[in-house]
């Protein structure tokens, strides 16, 4: 199985935008190797952000296994139905493959098609070499247990305290979900000359290591505010640079 | 005929996805029609590791296209019977997708399958060259087929035509599929997966009887203990009858001792009384008992209203799960309610008084006949006392007794007054003198609502008194 890496941390933070720089810098390097990006987080938008239009979920699939019961033959073989319905919501891009989890169940039992789509997920996983994860802070799809174990967690903050926070909140949950990861790190986004000393200082009191520190970045801002993709972002662009010479180094890839 | 190549074939390729970078051609899917069928045939019709290709070979297909495929299966051996075709044809994906560069996904005129450019540099020009092999992968695997012949379909309009050809046979399986019932199986399934938090909780899931949740069939169970027997599903041997018509196994009642932890030592498929099937708790309908009228309701997890005795579902499924056995209350499949052995110990569908309206709707084809009109919904009463009314005029069953189908047996006893109070035959009294004395029986159940078992009774009652 490939290397599993969520990026996760309080909304608004940055996190969906650190996914996708993540993701633009894996397909420019063109290192060759086989990425997958989840969008995990059903109020944030990858796929937006990695300019895909409009895409099936595997919420929406797991609905149609649900709602067809009745009405598929009585032999059909689930798990392999499942198994190519999540295929078809895999987008194929190129470099990289875009799997988006959409929302999360509605009212009625889910064990046994979680229980499918855990296996389906294992096997999808095992696809790739890398595995790029925007997850929402609550860890939500975890507790259903339809996702690997991580290599990396890394927790993206502002300059808030609740920011930082969030980075404690996290190990506790992935204590209690009982979700295993190899390391653990912090990114800093929005940082200013100003509030640089703040963050470092409030990181290391909370004993996280801080991987990354992401200026606040006009040209980011801006395809921010028109809805435009992050990856078509400029490579100078001062965000682009700190994912590139700093945060891909730090976390060895 | 093409020229033979060694193709790369292991188990390990099975979970092998082409990624549309090595993508040489793609066939059917979502994209482009598609259909997989096997079929049984006699020794002299079948060539054995013949293919035949109706349409352009996998040489002149441009690189990167989709294309509609279609691929028959034709096998023969003295033990071959049509039953097994459906058998055989769930192998291909396991079998297909062990050679490497080959994908294949889905089943019947929904399968996807990827030829990858790794079989294109192999020098692989035609679907003889990838077919061929395939034939004896089969023979190998299940050696009871002696011989196989394989038709490939790409022209366009043959698929089109042999795939609505495969559609009727495909009906002709589910149709039998759709008849099996518990007596034709010999094993059950067991489910243990919501036990995460319904501890207690031991499903039995069975031909006529699927899992609660809804979600797992008959056919689920085997599917899933197939590829882990020792997973949360789980074959049960149909061994050790104690009641047919309650539906109690031996190897039922120890899975579920098993199971429970000890909890229970006793489980029987088809009742409602007596040592019923446990509850997990997200059951996609319940089953309440009303001793008021002697019947049973079933409210569905969609409906959010009070049922007759002024629960809603959600009450009612907090109190039933957990994997507890609470006489009274049960779980049940909406899948259940289409099987002739629905609560057959209980006197079935002749037992049930009231269900939502939509959820009657729903499973109308399952209802028999003559009780669809019987029973009530949320549009024909909203308490007991409108059920009441409701099922004296319909003339259901629990009023007067109900007769079981399964063995003609009468097992209620209709309704009885347990004590005959002053109020009761005060009311008697005022309506004889009303209509002096000429009683039309329907007029007076609607009035009293009693049924005429109990008007007699009162009658009785006050002829003791010397009333009468």
């Amino acid at each position: 199985m490939g290397r599993v890496i969520a990026i996760t941390g309080k909304g608004g933070t940055g996190k969906t935008a650190l996914s996708a720089m993540l993701i633009r810098h894996l397909v420019k390097a063109g290192g060759g190797e086989r990425v997958l990006a989840i969008d995990a987080d059903p109020d944030a938008n990858l796929a937006d952000s990695l300019g895909v239009e409009e895409v099936m979920t595997v919420g929406d699939m797991r609905e149609f296994l649900q709602d067809s019961r009745l009405t598929l033959p009585p032999d059909t073989d689930k798990r392999a139905l499942l198994e190519a319905k999540i295929f078809e919501v895999l987008q194929e891009e190129d470099g990289y493959d875009l799997l988006v989890m959409g929302k999360p169940e509605g009212a009625g039992c889910y064990c046994y098609v979680n229980n499918l789509l855990k296996g389906i997920m294992e096997r999808t996983v095992d696809q790739y070499d890398l595995i790029i994860m925007d997850t929402p802070a609550g860890l939500e799809h975890f507790s259903r247990g339809v996702m690997p174990d991580l290599d990396t967690l890394i927790v993206v903050t502002d300059a808030s305290r609740r920011g930082l926070t969030t980075g404690e909140r996290i190990q506790e949950l992935a204590k209690t979900l009982n979700v295993k990861y190899k390391h653990l790190f912090l990114v800093a986004n929005k940082v200013t000359e100003i509030n640089r000393d703040k963050i470092m200082e409030n990181a290391k009191s909370l004993g996280l290591q801080v991987i990354g520190t992401i200026p606040y970045d006009e040209s980011l801002a801006k395809l921010d505010l028109t809805g435009e993709p992050l990856i078509d972002l400029p490579d100078d662009s001062l965000a682009v640079v700190e994912v590139r010479e700093r945060i891909i180094k730090e976390m060895g890839l | 005929m093409a020229e033979e190549i060694q193709l790369d074939i292991s188990p390990m390729y099975e979970g092998e996805r082409i990624r549309k970078d090595d993508l040489w051609v793609e066939l059917g899917g979502p994209k482009a029609d598609g259909f997989e069928l096997s079929l049984a045939a006699s020794m002299d019709e079948v060539e054995d590791g013949k293919v035949t290709i109706v349409g352009p070979d996998l040489g002149t297909v441009p690189e990167g296209s989709t294309v509609p495929f279609g691929m028959v299966f034709k096998v023969a051996g003295p033990l071959i019977e049509k039953d097994l075709e459906s058998i055989i044809e769930r192998r291909n994906h396991a079998l297909l997708s062990a050679i490497s560069g080959f994908m294949h996904l889905n089943q019947r005129y929904d399968i996807w399958m990827r030829v990858g450019k790794g079989l294109k540099k192999k020098g692989v020009t035609s679907w003889e060259q990838i077919f061929k092999p395939v034939t004896v992968l089969y023979k190998n695997e299940m050696p009871f087929i002696e011989k196989m012949e394989v038709t490939v379909y790409t022209d366009p309009a043959a698929v089109k035509e042999e795939l609505a050809k495969a559609r009727e046979v495909y009906k002709v399986r589910d149709d039998r599929a759709k008849g099996l019932h518990d007596d034709d199986v010999e094993v059950f399934y067991g489910c243990t997966l919501c036990q995460a938090f319904a501890p207690t909780s031991a499903c039995c899931v069975t031909p006529d009887r699927p899992s609660l949740c809804g979600a797992i069939s008959w056919f689920d169970g085997r599917a899933a203990a197939k590829v882990d027997p020792e997973g949360p599903q789980f074959a049960i041997p149909k061994e050790g009858l104690i009641d047919e018509i309650a539906g109690e196994y031996e190897s039922i009642n120890s899975m579920a001792e098993q199971r429970s932890g000890g909890e229970y030592s006793r489980m029987a498929l088809y009742t409602f009384f007596d040592a019923p099937h446990t509850s997990c708790g997200c059951f996609e309908t319940v089953g309440f008992y009303m001793p008021e009228v002697d019947g049973i309701g079933i409210v569905d997890r969609d409906f959010k209203g009070a049922t007759p005795n002024g629960l809603p579902f959600s009450t009612m499924a907090g109190q039933t799960g957990g994997g507890k056995q609470i006489v009274g209350f049960l779980g049940m499949g909406i899948l259940y309610y289409f099987s002739t052995k629905f609560l057959q110990a209980d006197g079935g569908w002749r037992r049930i008084v009231w269900m939502p309206k939509a959820l009657k709707e729903r499973v109308k084809e399952g209802i028999s006949e003559e009780m669809f009109a019987k029973i009530a919904t949320e549009e024909d009463v909203s308490d007991l006392d409108g059920l009441k009314k409701f099922l004296l005029k319909a003339g259901h069953p629990v009023v007067d007794g109900v007769v079981r189908t399964v063995d003609s047996k009468k097992i209620t006893e209709g309704w009885k007054f347990e004590d005959i109070d002053d109020d009761i035959k005060e009311k008697v009294i005022a309506y004889i003198e009303k209509t002096g004395g000429d009683i039309d029986t329907e007029k007076m159940i609607e009035e009293l609502v009693m049924s005429e078992g109990q008007f007699m009774q009162v009658i009785e009652a006050l002829q003791e008194d010397g009333v009468l």
